[in-house]
């Protein structure tokens, strides 16, 4: 590994215990090499189950080249080497792991479109040389609509582009205000559907312009239009 | 042919725009006004081969700190063009920036901030200070440390290179989120700008740090154990391992968003199947760590401070490494805070929100062994203690709005708006600046052998504090009344104004301040008999850069010292002086490889900015050209001899027994005050300009 | 004299070190591409999935490649420590000759989905499929360019101390590409057939 790599005198004993270790290394790496070949060849198993197994076997064989090949821990001074080595393990699971974890469940939750305007609009930046990216500049006025009874007041709200608008629920059951029609749902900046729990509120900003239906998707009479100008 | 030549570039590209103009006869100015200066002083050859082309880490300190006070000069200047838009853009007046512009100024600012003044002056600390604190004669690899070092200055002239040619910056903010820096939106070059003086510096930051954990975990003198490490070396460890995490993250980030709008690939688009949340997602696996690695050596540097001016070893001195250790181990769980409000499910959330507030832990407790080292000392309230009293009120403010920040209902209220922004700036500037400001006037003396101004420096202080909040207490009010970040107009309707105008007002007195430590240095260069440091040891030091004479000579050691507890230095003092054994000393030879390479690579980032493709081509083929070259050289080193190494000493001896002759005061209060200094300065500008004069007459 | 050998031991010592942690670094830059890999690979845009376009046969031959030339340069290795030039020169020759032809199939591979129209400006998963295998690649290619440059100054100045630490790095850097490509060889060219 380190200083034995290029000084100490090896003796050809020790030459032949490494020439043994490249060999067992080689011949296990092959072995570790087939078999998931073969399991995927031949779908041994399938889905989840296979996935995991090839992953297992990539491991492992990553762990025969460390030791056969790198011949980690046989240098005088490998601590630190392996302390490395093993906090780079971990760092590389937290990045590719939590990786796929949070961006499955960012989709799980909203449309990659969605998710951009969102991004746009909390990054506060509504123009790039001329061109508006969607992004409200500063905030303005809030509109406010509550539902109470199953009925929606005022059923018509006008506003401006970057206003906001609260969701009041003075209901007992939750509100999940959805955008379009009943049967056919969209979306509104971001948004697509508005969990409101009963006696709270939610708050959203208006950055696109447009007129919107929007309804309760449970109880799809309580609705209501709201437009945004410019 | 013309494309091919010059690719993107056309007369378009010069300067046509008031700021840029500005900037570019600044830029020449500056350039010509050092090369006249240079070449009238006859001193080329002596700043090639002393400074430019040294390995030497303490030089290499020195011109990042110079480097980076032009840098703080620079992103200060942007604060001011901040400041100034937002206390005037308010109803009907809609300042003197446009959109555009005052955008590119907060993208700037914040790089130019994080990038290149806070990482230049934390390098340049740890550059000096670590090697002296462990006992070694240099680092590891010295030529890895000059190509950091010119890979910084490349991305230096690559951040200021827009005001030339291009006359813009990304007007993206500081992180450049896609699919904003994409293809899409931003088609000009201040993108590619952005991206490529990022990757350069920030390649340069990755082998600077692998270099100085070769140096901490391997050249360690004799009996220093792990434990027995002085903070500020264990907080740049942990800075550094921290650092080689992360930037590999940040410069694949960085090489992936080239290929989106070089190349036309798909990662961060909204076409084609990219996903834009990935960015955010993978730059703040980057972005979140890289706080904390500014902030470790800062937080070395305090411990220090602390120990030496209570007059006390540290207290709980493992608890505090331990502490340390705690905030980089857990740097890389927390980077979804930044985006509670893109859509996770509140589990999601909640596991992230937990893991921000429980980073608060090993920072408070590091907090506690700060306080648990002042109780019962004797406290000196030098200038370098005063930075620390008030990183702790500011940081404190900054820690715990940063708390209610990492609670995710309260983010989903508190993001992107002013109260963010007041957050970090209470930590980088409270934490980190003060932090380098503190470091830079306890080792001023082992820098130069002159003891800064106190009188000055105290002034600075309260300047810098007093304008900070009232700065920034405003913003955080601003932030809860509802006011979003990277506003360049509000309605006046909003009341907001007073506000904003406090804010450019603390800015002002915070301007005042930096021109106060200007100030402060002149006047200790001044009276630099007065403030003579002979001993090597102003401050009753604890630690091993103080055994050495100030400044150190260049092979740092004579005898590489033994080391047996925590407080080497301290101990050797108390058990007296011994007679050193002279030995051979290894010398890395002056190296300009460093500079070629960096050059290569300026000219890779330009050829990719401006889509000459033959120009970066050339220049990789440059790069390793001079890599095999200096690969290969079997002889980067020479030897002093013993016999050398005692004379340089005996005559280094008799000057510091001269010059103790002269016994410089230590009565501190009458250092020289800035109506002393303005008087000296304005008298020696006359005396100057009656000479010119009479000059001219004969 | 035995000092002046300490301290090129030492110096051997930190250097090889540091070419781990450097190594750890560039560990760290392919998580970027696997995780963009592993988030990317299903936005085909209904285009061809790596099912369609991969040939297993094909991976497994690059695999067996890389894996011998890991193999090969090990002994290298051996020999190279032992001063023994010819034997060293020989064997390092095979490793690269297996690695060149490594990276001929993977030029040949990458010619043919380009050939059939499928860039890597065509949609996301192609764009991190030719980004993450082309990353290894251009490491593939610059060992083989390292090796080359090592092996003519080996035939120029022999085996010493200098050439033999270079070329204990570069086994390093050898045997690391292949503990990545076996990832790469699972994740994107086997997973593609689960």
């Amino acid at each position: 590994m380190s200083r034995s790599s290029v000084h100490s005198p090896h003796g050809p004993e020790n030459e032949h215990k490494t020439m043994q270790s490249y060999v067992v290394g080689f011949i296990l790496s092959l072995i570790f090499t087939f078999i998931p070949y073969y399991m995927v060849v031949n779908e041994v198993v399938s889905g989840t189950a296979l996935l995991a197994t090839i992953l297992g076997f990539a491991v492992v064989q990553m762990i025969i080249q460390v030791v056969f090949f790198l011949h980690l821990g046989r240098g005088p001074k490998p601590f630190y080497n392996i302390v490395f080595l093993v906090f780079t393990v971990v760092a590389i699971l937290v990045v590719v792991g939590g990786s796929v974890v949070i961006m499955h469940n960012l989709h799980y939750n909203k449309t990659i479109p969605d998710q951009t305007k969102s991004l746009i609009n909390d990054e506060g930046i509504y123009q790039i040389e001329g061109t508006l990216t969607g992004a409200c500049r500063g905030q303005h006025d809030n509109h406010q609509v509550t539902i109470k009874d199953g009925k929606v007041s005022p059923l018509y709200t006008a506003a401006k582009q970057c206003d906001t608008l609260t969701f009041i629920n003075e209901d007992d059951g939750t509100r999940k205000i959805s955008f379009g029609q009943h049967e056919n749902h969209g979306s509104y900046a971001g948004n697509t559907e508005i969990e409101v729990k009963k006696g709270r509120n939610k708050t959203i900003t208006l950055s696109e312009t447009g007129a919107y239906q929007f309804h309760d998707h449970l109880h799809h009479e309580t609705a209501g239009v709201f437009t945004v100008t410019k | 042919m013309r494309e091919f030549l010059l690719g993107k570039l056309d007369g378009h590209a010069l300067p046509h725009e008031w700021f840029t103009i500005a900037g570019s006869i600044a830029f020449i100015a500056m350039m010509l006004a050092t090369i006249l200066v240079i070449t009238r002083l006859k001193k080329w050859k002596w700043l090639w081969s002393e400074w430019l082309t040294s390995v030497d880490p303490k030089k290499i300190g020195i011109m990042y700190f110079i480097a980076g006070g032009f840098m703080l000069a620079r992103g200060g200047l942007d604060a001011v063009m901040i400041w100034l838009q937002q206390a005037f853009s308010s109803g009907d007046s809609h300042g003197y920036l446009s959109a555009d512009h005052f955008q590119q100024v907060f993208t700037a600012h914040g790089n130019i901030m994080v990038f290149f003044v806070a990482m230049a002056f934390i390098f340049g600390l740890i550059n000096y200070i670590v090697p002296l604190q462990i006992g070694a004669r240099d680092l590891a690899s010295p030529f890895l440390n000059t190509l950091g070092f010119w890979l910084y200055i490349a991305g230096v002239v690559m951040v200021n290179m827009f005001f030339l040619l291009g006359g813009e910056y990304a007007a993206t903010g500081w992180l450049a989120v896609a699919p904003l820096s994409g293809p899409e939106f931003s088609t000009g070059v201040g993108v590619d700008y952005w991206i490529w003086s990022l990757q350069i510096s920030g390649i340069g930051t990755t082998l600077g740090a692998i270099n100085f954990i070769m140096t901490i975990l391997r050249m360690r003198a004799p009996g220093m154990s792990l434990w027995k490490m002085p903070p500020f070396t264990w907080g740049s460890l942990c800075s550094m391992v921290m650092a080689v995490t992360v930037f590999p993250l940040l410069t694949a980030t960085l090489f992936l968003m080239f290929f989106d709008r070089y190349f036309g690939t798909h990662f961060f688009t909204t076409t084609g199947g990219g996903d834009p949340m990935m960015y955010t997602n993978l730059i703040w696996m980057w972005g979140h760590p890289e706080v904390y690695i500014l902030m470790l050596p800062a937080f070395g540097v305090f411990t220090e401070v602390v120990s030496t001016f209570s007059r006390k070893a540290v207290a709980f001195y493992k608890t505090n490494v331990i502490g340390m250790i705690g905030v980089s181990s857990f740097a890389l769980s927390v980077w979804l805070h930044h985006f509670f409000t893109m859509g996770a499910s509140a589990n999601v959330n909640a596991f992230f929100g937990v893991m921000t507030i429980f980073i608060a832990i090993p920072t408070a407790v590091v907090f506690f062994t700060w306080i648990a080292t002042m109780y019962k000392g004797r406290i000196k309230f030098d200038t370098p203690m005063l930075w620390f009293l008030g990183f702790v009120a500011i940081f404190t403010i900054g820690g715990l709005s940063g708390v209610i920040l990492g609670i995710p209902p309260a983010d989903f209220q508190l993001h992107n708006s002013l109260f963010l922004v007041a957050h970090f700036h209470s930590n980088v500037i409270g934490g980190v600046l003060f932090g380098i400001f503190c470091g830079i006037t306890y080792w001023f003396p082992k820098f130069t052998g002159i003891k800064l101004n106190e009188r000055i420096g105290r002034q600075a202080f309260w300047c810098w504090v007093i304008g900070f909040c009232m700065s920034f207490i405003p913003m955080y009010i601003l932030g809860l009344m509802g006011a979003p970040r990277r506003l360049d107009h509000y309605d006046a309707s909003t009341g907001w104004q007073p506000l904003f105008v406090m804010m450019l007002i603390g800015g002002i007195i915070i301007a005042i301040g930096l021109a106060l430590q200007i100030a402060q240095i002149i006047a200790s260069f001044i009276q630099k008999n007065r403030l003579r440091d002979a001993t090597g040891d102003p401050w009753d030091g604890r630690t091993l850069e103080w055994s050495v004479a100030s400044p150190p000579p260049f092979y740092n050691f004579t005898v590489i010292p033994k080391v047996n507890s925590r407080d080497a230095f301290w101990d050797m003092k108390q058990a007296g002086d011994h007679k050193p054994e002279y030995e051979d000393i290894h010398i890395p030879k002056n190296t300009a490889a460093g500079i070629y390479i960096s050059i290569f690579a300026f000219f890779i980032g330009f050829g990719f900015v401006w889509h000459i493709n033959w120009l970066a081509v050339v220049s990789f083929i440059g790069i390793l050209i001079v890599f095999i070259v200096r690969a290969f050289d079997e002889h980067p080193e020479y030897t002093l001899t013993a016999s050398e190494v005692k004379e340089l000493e005996a005559a280094r001896t008799k000057q510091a027994k001269a010059e103790r002759r002269h016994n410089p005061t230590n009565d501190r209060d009458e250092d020289m005050g800035l109506w002393e200094l303005i008087k000296v300065i304005v008298t020696f500008g006359f005396g100057l300009a009656r000479k010119t004069l009479t000059r001219g007459k004969a | 004299m035995s000092r002046h050998i300490d301290h090129e031991a030492e110096a051997t010592d930190r250097v090889m070190f540091g070419f781990w942690v450097y190594l750890m670094t560039d560990l760290l830059m392919f998580a970027i591409l696997f995780a963009v890999y592993a988030v990317l690979h299903g936005n085909t845009l209904g285009g061809e999935t790596g099912r369609d376009l991969f040939s297993l046969p094909l991976a497994l031959q690059e695999t067996l490649l890389l894996l011998t030339s890991s193999f090969t340069c090990g002994i290298a290795m051996i020999a190279a420590r032992q001063r023994k030039k010819a034997q060293t020169l020989l064997w390092f020759g095979i490793t690269f000759a297996l690695g060149l032809a490594f990276l001929g199939l993977e030029l040949y591979e990458f010619a043919e989905f380009i050939h059939e129209g499928h860039t890597m400006q065509t949609n996301a998963f192609l764009s991190s499929f030719f980004v993450l295998v082309g990353t290894h690649g251009l490491h593939i290619t610059s060992g083989l360019l390292w090796m080359g440059v090592t092996l003519i100054y080996v035939m120029k100045r022999g085996l010493n101390d200098h050439l033999v630490r270079k070329l204990a790095m570069l086994s390093l850097f050898w045997h690391f590409l292949d503990i990545v490509w076996i990832f790469i060889f699972t994740t994107v060219y086997l997973r593609a057939f689960v």
